[in-house]
């Protein structure tokens, strides 16, 4: 027998608390689905619900000012991965809450609410990784789940069309990234952040293919996770064909993890190459603030044309992270925040609008909304005003935050690009009041009445134009979650 | 020297059967070439005296993975000339690509800053190292929360395979065990006048 010393360190797990919690919790509705009668089915949701507001409660209870690292330093809990966390879990709250009605009608409900709950459970990982293995790890374990979710409605065509896509270029992506990774790794010899950081600042010489090759495969890889612009073709298809609910979730959830660990990565492990990744980036912002922006005006399917307004707001998020430092990060935080809840109240509002056979998906569907329901479209109205970025909602002041941090970081022609598409896209946001407030009804509305939804729907709104009129807050609340890493 | 000339034998063949694997117009070929490519890479594993990982490449790989393969290709009856329709329709742009990038991924390997010191394998020839223990342990403790995470995505997978797939057809005829049990005479047996 060789030299085997038991027991091993047992590893620090107090900052792991939470992703503990999620991952029994997931587990344990899978196992208790299968013991609850088909009428009470709808309880895993319940029960989803509140281990997400467990988690939150040990996400807050376990943060502290300093970075705590677990596992031998490949996991930190810092205030940076405890903000993005809180966001996480938000996103997968409304998630969960806006399927309650969506899918009470499918098959195997209990495994679909624990996909939700895995999926974030992966992104939980991958905020607070820092090392690339866990941080790919989770980045699988969060695009698994949202494969098959996006393809959850089987007897749907568009449904596991849009899967088997996301699904393809998604594995592709997958080999991008870990192409690049393998790079980084010939070159530095280590997986973390910091070692690579540190052996790329020694290397001296930057321009080398082998380290471009690397920063470039790592930045396509993830630029097709949060589709930015040319990696966004799977977006549209997959937002149209995925169960609304779940093209709400996967509209916000993983972009906050994806930019999280973007910045992570740039700031640990490529600082020396500053200079070409805020190249890439530019190129990038630039691209799908175009994309996202142009293309939606053409857009029928209100689901598609999020998807676009999507691959646009990811193009300003980036603007943050190319600005850097304190300013910039915190602006893409301030973005991501507001983002989520536009977002989902948008998708809560077209949820609502589903009929029996008739999802309200055309744009066509919500003329005349306000002579019916007044504050469903007033709702919708600040939503698409705070997307839209019209001051004094919240949307405004994010693309202020991320404007201003370019501004000062000197890229003055990209904060100007980003105001021209945001004036671009103001058009189609718009569009959509318009056929709410101006035109006349042509279909008969049949809302759902669900009033969780509704009070989800009030809540939202009511965030959104407080941040509008009260934006400090929370941007204290950004620059105070970079405590960890800037 | 002679770790080289094994090198280059192990790494060309590698490369050819990764060849084999897109060029060849029988799909089965196609597998064949790819378990091919396995064995020589799992070869190189064995050079670089990482004999598990090259045991575990050809066990998992080759014994399971391929044959998961084969029976996925035998059972859905995929077209495949269909797929080629577009083969030159993209081959200017997608050979233009991969062309650039071959000129990148040479220039990179040739750079120099992958040096030799990491490359070489002659520093633990000698020393007392069990590859598969060493592997263990580093597994168990450093990467303990990846492994684990290893383990629920591969649940996931399960979960949603099943998920995915699971449909109870109206046409299946399945076995009720408590029915058949609690048959009675009566019910099956029926007297016929003759």
């Amino acid at each position: 027998m060789a030299n085997i010393t038991f027991p091993f360190p047992f590893p620090v797990i107090l900052p792991v608390l939470p992703e503990i919690i999620v991952a029994v919790m997931a587990m344990v509705i899978l196992i208790w689905d299968l013991f609850l009668p088909a009428e009470r089915k709808q309880w895993t949701a319940y029960a989803a619900i509140a281990t997400c507001l467990v988690a939150i409660d040990a996400t807050l209870r376990t943060t502290g000012a300093d970075a705590q690292m677990a596992f031998y330093g490949q996991f930190v809990l810092d205030p940076f991965a405890g903000f993005t966390k809180l966001l996480i879990i938000g996103a997968t709250i409304y998630g969960i809450v806006l399927s309650l009605d969506y899918m009470k009608s499918e098959k195997n409900i209990g495994e679909y609410y624990s996909l939700m709950l895995f999926s974030m459970l992966g992104m939980m990982l991958m905020v607070s990784a820092t090392n690339f293995i866990i941080m790919y790890l989770g980045l699988e374990l969060m695009a698994l789940c949202l494969y098959v979710l996006v393809g959850y409605q089987r007897d749907v065509l568009r449904s596991s069309e849009a899967a088997l896509k996301y699904f393809i270029l998604g594995s592709l992506a997958s080999c991008m990234l870990l192409y690049g990774i393998s790079f980084l790794y010939g070159l530095s010899g280590s997986l973390d952040f910091a070692a690579v950081g540190q052996a790329l600042g020694s290397l001296g010489d930057n321009s080398s293919m082998a380290v471009s090759l690397g920063l470039v495969f790592i930045i396509a890889g993830m630029a097709f996770k949060v589709s930015l612009a040319p990696f966004h073709m799977w977006t549209p298809d997959a937002y149209e064909g995925a169960p609304t609910p779940i093209t709400a979730f996967m509209g916000v959830a993983p972009k906050v993890a994806g930019f999280a660990i973007l910045a992570r990565v740039v700031i640990d492990a490529l600082p020396s190459l500053q200079a070409d990744y805020v190249t890439i980036f530019s190129w990038l912002a630039v691209l799908s603030m175009a994309v996202g922006n142009i293309a939606a005006i053409a857009q029928r399917n209100i689901k598609r044309m999020l998807a676009y307004s999507t691959i646009g707001h990811v193009g300003f998020i980036l603007l943050g992270l190319i600005a850097g430092g304190p300013e910039g990060y915190s602006a893409m935080l301030v973005y991501l925040a507001v983002y989520l809840f536009m977002n989902m109240g948008a998708f809560a509002i077209i949820i609502l609008m589903r009929r029996e056979g008739i999802q309200g998906e055309l744009l066509d569907d919500f003329a005349g909304m306000s002579k019916v329901r007044p504050g469903y479209a007033l709702a919708m109205g600040l939503f698409m005003f705070s997307l839209a970025g019209i001051p004094f909602l919240g949307g405004f002041w994010a693309k202020y935050a991320v404007l201003i941090a370019a501004v000062h970081a000197g890229h003055l022609y990209l904060a100007l690009i980003g105001i021209l598409f945001s004036a671009v896209g103001a058009f189609y946001y718009i569009r959509v009041v318009k056929y709410i407030y101006f035109d006349e009804e042509r279909v008969a509305f049949d809302f759902s009445e669900n009033p969780l939804m509704q009070a989800t729907v009030a809540v939202t709104a009511i965030v959104v134009v407080a941040i509008g009129i009260f934006p400090q807050p929370l941007m204290d609340i950004c620059r105070a979650a970079l405590g960890g890493i800037v | 020297m002679l770790e080289a000339a094994f090198f280059y034998l192990f790494g060309g063949l590698a490369v050819v059967a990764a060849l084999g694997v897109v060029m060849a117009r029988n799909t089965i070929h196609s597998v064949m070439f790819l378990i091919f490519c396995f064995f020589n890479a799992s070869g190189l594993f064995f050079m670089l005296d990482a004999e598990f990982l090259g045991i575990i490449l050809i066990l998992i790989y080759v014994g399971a993975v391929m044959v998961m393969f084969m029976f996925v290709i035998m059972m859905l009856e995929v077209n495949f000339a269909r797929l080629r329709e577009g083969f030159l329709q993209y081959l200017p742009i997608g050979g233009a690509i991969a062309v650039m990038l071959l000129i990148e991924l040479i220039a990179a390997a040739t750079s120099g800053v992958f040096s030799s010191k990491t490359a070489s394998t002659v520093e633990h020839f000698g020393r007392e190292v069990n590859n598969t223990m060493e592997i263990g342990k580093v597994l168990y403790t450093k990467y303990l929360l990846g492994f684990e995470i290893a383990a629920i995505i591969l649940l996931v997978a399960l979960v949603g395979a099943v998920v995915l797939t699971l449909r109870s057809r109206k046409d299946a005829k399945y076995q009720v065990i408590s029915k058949q049990v609690k048959v009675r005479k009566e019910d099956r047996l029926r007297k016929v006048e003759m």
